[in-house]
């Protein structure tokens, strides 16, 4: 990364009360580590893991037992994520040399303020970590999208570069969803999504009546207990239904570290998940850059400091590619004699559009030796009706989950539900700070 | 000849703890342990811990205090016999992915051995 974004990155998390720790100024040594083993999961839907073809566990799962009752011998993530990331099962796409397994080193924190999660992994390329993202290419005509994730169709095809963003997540709930202590993320994860069995196509999420009323264009994570039957997508239930279920808390926190998207500008973004993958309310760190009326990109790099006004295809896995307003942005300008071979980023980047709810979590990552180091920092307290309130004392449950290489959807690695203690006894017990 | 005496005193030794030790000494732990991981075993036994099934140690006190055999236990692994689940219900056991006689054998007296 480039120094000035990391140092953007870090002044930002400095910011704040006196009674906030400076992450970078944690004695990190001095936090126990828990290593979280994390797998890769393939098409292993909540359909699926209900279903006979997850051999002598249908009755169990659909019961509610716990995924680690039985997958706890040891080697379990081991053996489970290479099975299926070389297609013996679950993955009808394997992608060629990616690991099935991958170990997350974990360590938590708090003060009065903010709690404090560190994550360590490694990635797989050891030359440089996956922080571009794809991007709109001129052809001369049109402004397209270029580039996209593993195990997007045309780049499985050799038609598009795999480009994509690392990312590491935590989904975490306070206890008021059911059964998300014992099945985590499964919960979320379902048939119909995108690349996921049986993807909903676009006439089917047009005809149907929550995607209409949430106005969503495909299927995205959701909880069974949006559904009137929680295997079906289409079986959404009405908004008012959704409206007390969240107001009941029964939604889980999406909160996601994105090399990309958010690490420039020294942020990590606030979602949750309910009825779909929602945003938290407010302005994220990130923004579409393109005018959808204009069909055109909103903003250009600024030449003077960027060294040019658009990237070419050979920038990518090269250049730090950040588009960040306030830093090295300007207004597109469609006179700038574009010629056929430009490419400008899909998203800006700015922290102070940022605003609201989704603007409520910080973090930077650093990348060194072939190792993501990344912390996220959590405000206590929050009382926004999108977020979990974190409180000294609290134990959470938490799925951990790392898109690492080029990948996104069902491309990530992901763990078993553990427990997340704030002083609290739990799996992982955040340490309260001096 | 110097070197006679402790060789000696080591194979009687040897012979000795041959004598006391129990049936199971010559069980390879590893090569069980490999087989019972391959078919998923652990997914339904622990060594210690209740799972969809018993545990191994308490499936080697009943048959001790049953006077069952290693024989007994190899049937359990290859004919699919229905069992009794600790939840109380009743499932088909799984067929074991192996008919090496000397495999079973193995994993019949390591888990006898618990």
């Amino acid at each position: 990364m480039k120094k000035t974004a990391l140092f953007l990155s870090l002044a930002l998390i400095g910011m704040g009360s006196a009674l906030a720790a400076d992450p970078a100024k944690i004695d990190w040594g001095k936090v126990p580590a828990v290593n979280v083993p994390l797998f890769y999961p393939g098409q292993s839907s909540y359909e699926w893991l209900i279903s006979d073809a997850h051999k002598g566990a249908a009755k169990e799962t659909k019961r509610g037992d716990a995924c680690a009752f039985c997958h706890d011998e040891p080697d379990a993530e081991k053996d489970i994520g290479n099975n299926i990331v070389a297609g013996k099962r679950l993955e009808p796409t394997p992608v060629k040399g990616k690991n099935g397994y991958l170990e997350l080193k974990v360590q938590a924190a708090f003060d009065d303020k903010n709690a404090y999660l560190r994550f360590q992994w490694a990635t797989k390329s050891k030359n440089r970590p996956s922080i571009d993202y794809p991007g709109y290419r001129f052809d001369g005509k049109e402004w397209k999208a270029y580039g996209g994730p593993q195990l997007n169709a045309d780049v499985l095809a050799g038609k598009k570069p795999a480009i994509y963003e690392d990312r590491m997540s935590i989904m975490l709930d306070d206890g008021k969803v059911p059964n998300f202590a014992k099945q985590g993320c499964w919960l979320t994860c379902h048939d119909g999504e995108r690349d996921m069995p049986k993807l909903a196509t676009k006439e089917e999420v047009a005809a149907n009546p929550l995607m209409k009323a949430i106005k969503r264009a495909d299927v995205r994570k959701y909880l069974p207990a949006s559904r009137n039957d929680p295997s079906d997508w289409k079986t959404g239930k009405t908004v008012e239904e959704l409206a007390r279920i969240k107001a009941e808390g029964g939604f889980v926190d999406l909160i996601q570290w994105r090399a990309h998207r958010t690490n420039p500008v020294g942020a990590v973004d606030d979602g949750y998940v309910l009825e779909w993958r929602n945003f938290d309310a407010g302005k994220n760190h990130f923004a579409s850059n393109m005018d959808n009326e204009k069909k055109q990109p909103k903003f250009m790099f600024d030449a003077a400091k960027f060294g040019a006004k658009a990237l070419t295809a050979d920038d990518f896995g090269k250049k730090d590619m950040f588009l960040i307003k306030g830093v090295n942005a300007v207004p597109f300008d469609p006179n700038a004699g574009w010629k056929e071979g430009d490419i400008l980023a899909q998203y800006y980047l700015s922290a102070a559009d940022a605003a609201g709810s989704a603007a409520d979590n910080k973090g930077t990552g650093v990348w060194k030796d072939g190792m993501w180091t990344v912390v996220m920092v959590r405000p206590l307290g929050l009382t926004n009706d999108d977020d979990k309130t974190l409180k000294a004392g609290g134990v959470y449950s938490i799925g951990f989950a790392v898109h690492d290489d080029n990948i996104t959807t069902r491309g990530h690695h992901v763990s078993f539900v553990r427990t997340l203690g704030l002083g609290a006894k739990a799996d992982i017990e955040a340490v309260k700070l001096p | 000849m110097k070197t006679t005496r402790p060789i000696l005193l080591a194979g009687c030794l040897f012979l000795a703890l041959a004598g006391t030790a129990p049936v199971h000494a010559a069980v390879d732990e590893a090569a069980a342990q490999a087989l019972a991981k391959k078919n998923d075993c652990f997914k339904c036994h622990a060594i210690d811990k209740t799972k969809k099934g018993p545990s191994y140690k308490k499936i080697a006190a009943k048959y001790k205090e049953k006077k069952l055999d290693e024989k007994e236990a190899i049937k359990q692994m290859i004919e699919g016999k229905k069992v009794k689940l600790e939840d109380g219900s009743e499932e088909d056991h799984k067929i074991i992915e192996t008919k090496d006689p000397k495999e079973l054998s193995n994993l019949a007296q390591w888990i006898l051995s618990r």
